[in-house]
């Protein structure tokens, strides 16, 4: 567990030595993923989903707020980048602004109703509206093309002054997504190591207390909530990019499960970059485990549940446990 | 009204199953505070575990297995329903034992043991049955349909629902009237009394699961001809499951059976108007109920709300 005590109150410097390996890797990832035998666009994809999970990890692991329905709001973003393309205009920004805008509108739509609920009853609450998106997604067919979803939706170009780049190639689409996702974890690393981040694991650890302390708990949940939807949608508007359609199979239950798993294998409860960890092994076990056997979710779910058993702390804390001081007591993780 | 009389009947119909589906769930739910979300994959293993014995899958090569299927359908569907259950049940012993390292933690992480073993059997299932949509055989006796007032009723429907009543009352009985289940309540309501009274309360703990699994393998077979059988068949039916756990409010069977009636009534009558939009009246149900009563219906306070 992240302890009070851990975190410094003021965070410094966001450029810490597991910041700039993240960085370096997620600048150099086109450079080495061909010749480890994997493909350029499952970077693409690793770099959206950890997006979508660091920001997911803000409500999961920092305020302990365990949503089982957050696939919704990446569904959200990425119908909003389609139905901007097709209805208002083809634009990168306009479309990717749009995808924030209702992931966040739905996010404080829901985080409102949900905010004064804790524990199982707020995982139960938040399954309930996520699948009530996913059903209107379904059901809303001449709107959001029903089962099939959105197809062919366009990849516009990304125009920086003079320069006008084509996103289509998967590899300048990388460059884009990898910058997004660089830029949007600075961002969550310095709110969750300022005095806002101290205070969601304040909330997590005894919601009592900090109300007692003088904090306004309800609104607290309510703009994490907010802002882990809103980094959703921008994920989401990434994703319909990526898959060039957006479908209502990535609002189900079994996807907002998924994000649940890979920030807790990850170790999300202990650590901020226990997200990033998660997703990776995700994505490795679906391609190396995938290409060996059909069954890898099969051997990926065991893995989890023997995870949740015996060290529900996740790959991070396994991470931590190795890096235990001589007296025993684990490292301090303020920066980590 | 006279036109929405068979839509009511409809639906108190798949109410009186939606409470044969939350019967376990709400069982371990109420005396565990354990969130099982593999129930909807055990409901879907006992289908599948029926399905097997009736059309004897793994011995049909055997002497024995020859002189099964010369037995009528109805003889080896009775033993169906009670051997998928039984397996059902083990499995449901094995999810327990993996369950124990969580307990005395937060509710989160009995819910997320039981997410991946939900998503462990529905891969066992994958592999084992394969994905493609399969029938369970029921005996001619219940099969068909009939005419009442000029409309048709499909009497196996009927026979689900007078069975789910015997079903609830079953478990009522159980809970209220026998020793064990006096036992069972009270570990619910103070284990540690109970521990200090002298009963072994993770032999408690076993058992209850392992029923609860049991009830949901029985609804598995009793549902699945109605619905079909599908690998995925499980997310189908633990979020009706929940919802009227949740609406009924945790820890009252009652609640949950109102629930369920009241649930299955807004489905059958969405169905009447707006087919297309019916499964969501569920979700409409659940948001109303809890704008006013946090707890649900006849909910009492829980563990699962810290």
């Amino acid at each position: 567990m992240i302890t009070l005590s851990d975190i410094p109150r003021r965070g410094g410097s966001p450029f810490t030595w597991p910041m700039g390996l993240f960085l370096a890797g997620l600048a150099t990832a086109p450079l080495w993923l061909a010749p480890i035998g994997l493909y350029q666009y499952l970077g693409v994809e690793i770099a959206i989903w950890i997006l979508f999970a660091l920001g997911f990890n803000l409500l999961f692991g920092y305020i302990g707020l365990h949503s089982f329905g957050h696939g919704a709001y990446l569904g959200i973003g990425a119908y909003a980048f389609g139905l901007f393309q097709k209805n208002v205009d083809v634009s990168l920004w306009g479309g990717l602004g749009a995808a924030v805008l209702a992931a966040t509108l739905a996010g404080a739509l829901v985080g409102a109703c949900l905010s004064h609920r804790r524990g199982i009853y707020f995982a139960l609450m938040s399954i309930g509206f996520g699948q009530l998106f996913w059903f209107s997604a379904i059901k809303l067919r001449h709107i959001t093309g029903g089962e099939d979803g959105l197809l062919g939706i366009p990849r516009p170009d990304l125009v920086i002054g003079g320069w006008r780049f084509d996103l289509n190639d998967n590899a300048a689409f990388y460059w884009f997504v990898a910058a997004i996702t660089g830029l949007v974890t600075l961002v969550l690393w310095r709110l969750a190591n300022a005095p806002f981040g101290r205070v969601l694991q304040a909330i997590r650890q005894n919601e009592t207390r900090a109300s007692f302390v003088g904090y306004d708990v309800w609104r607290y949940k309510w703009a994490t909530f907010t802002l882990s939807a809103a980094v959703a949608g921008l994920a989401g508007g990434l994703f319909a990019m990526a898959q060039q359609s957006a479908y209502p199979d990535v609002m189900s239950l079994h996807q907002s499960g998924l994000i649940v798993m890979m920030v807790l294998v990850g170790g999300g409860l202990v650590s901020f970059w226990g997200p990033v960890l998660g997703v990776l092994l995700y994505f490795i076990a679906r391609d190396v485990l995938g290409g060996l056997t059909e069954t890898w979710l099969l051997w990926y779910g065991l893995m989890f549940v023997v995870m949740v058993m015996v060290r529900p702390e996740g790959v991070a804390g396994l991470l931590q446990g190795l890096r235990r001081r001589p007296d025993g007591r684990p490292a301090p993780l303020g920066k980590a | 009204m006279l036109a929405l009389l068979p839509h009511i009947v409809n639906g108190l119909t798949l109410g009186l199953l939606f409470a044969l589906i939350a019967l376990g769930f709400m069982l371990i739910v109420g005396v565990m505070e354990v969130i099982n979300l593999a129930h909807g994959s055990l409901f879907t293993l006992g289908a599948y575990l029926a399905l097997s014995t009736i059309g004897a899958d793994w011995f049909a090569g055997t002497g024995f297995g020859s002189w099964w299927l010369g037995l009528p359908v109805a003889a080896r569907y009775v033993v169906a329903l009670a051997l998928g259950p039984l397996l059902a049940g083990a499995a449901g012993l094995l999810l327990e034992l993996c369950l124990r390292p969580t307990y005395g933690k937060a509710p989160l992480y009995g819910l997320l043991l039981t997410f991946g073993a939900a998503l462990v059997i529905e891969e066992v299932i994958r592999l084992v049955w394969g994905t493609g949509e399969q029938h369970l055989p029921i005996p001619a006796g219940i099969d068909g349909a009939f005419l009442l007032g000029g409309l048709i009723f499909s009497t196996y429907k009927f026979f689900a629902a007078g069975f789910s009543i015997v079903a609830i009352l079953g478990v009522w009985l159980f809970l209220e009237r026998t020793p064990y289940g006096a036992i069972i309540k009270a570990g619910a309501h103070d284990s540690e009394m109970v521990r200090a009274l002298g009963y072994d309360l993770s032999k408690l703990r076993l058992l209850v699961f392992g029923f609860g699994a049991a009830l949901a393998g029985l609804a598995g077979v009793i549902m699945a001809p109605i619905w079909g059988l599908r690998p995925h068949l499980g997310i189908d039916v633990v979020i009706p499951a929940f919802l009227i756990i949740v609406i009924g409010g945790v820890g009252s069977f009652w609640g949950a059976v109102i629930a369920a009636i009241l649930v299955g009534l807004a489905v059958g009558v969405t169905g009447a108007y707006a087919p297309a939009w019916s499964l969501l009246s569920m979700y409409v149900l659940l948001v109303l109920v809890l704008g006013f009563r946090s707890r649900g219906l006849l909910g009492r306070k829980s563990a699962l709300e810290n």
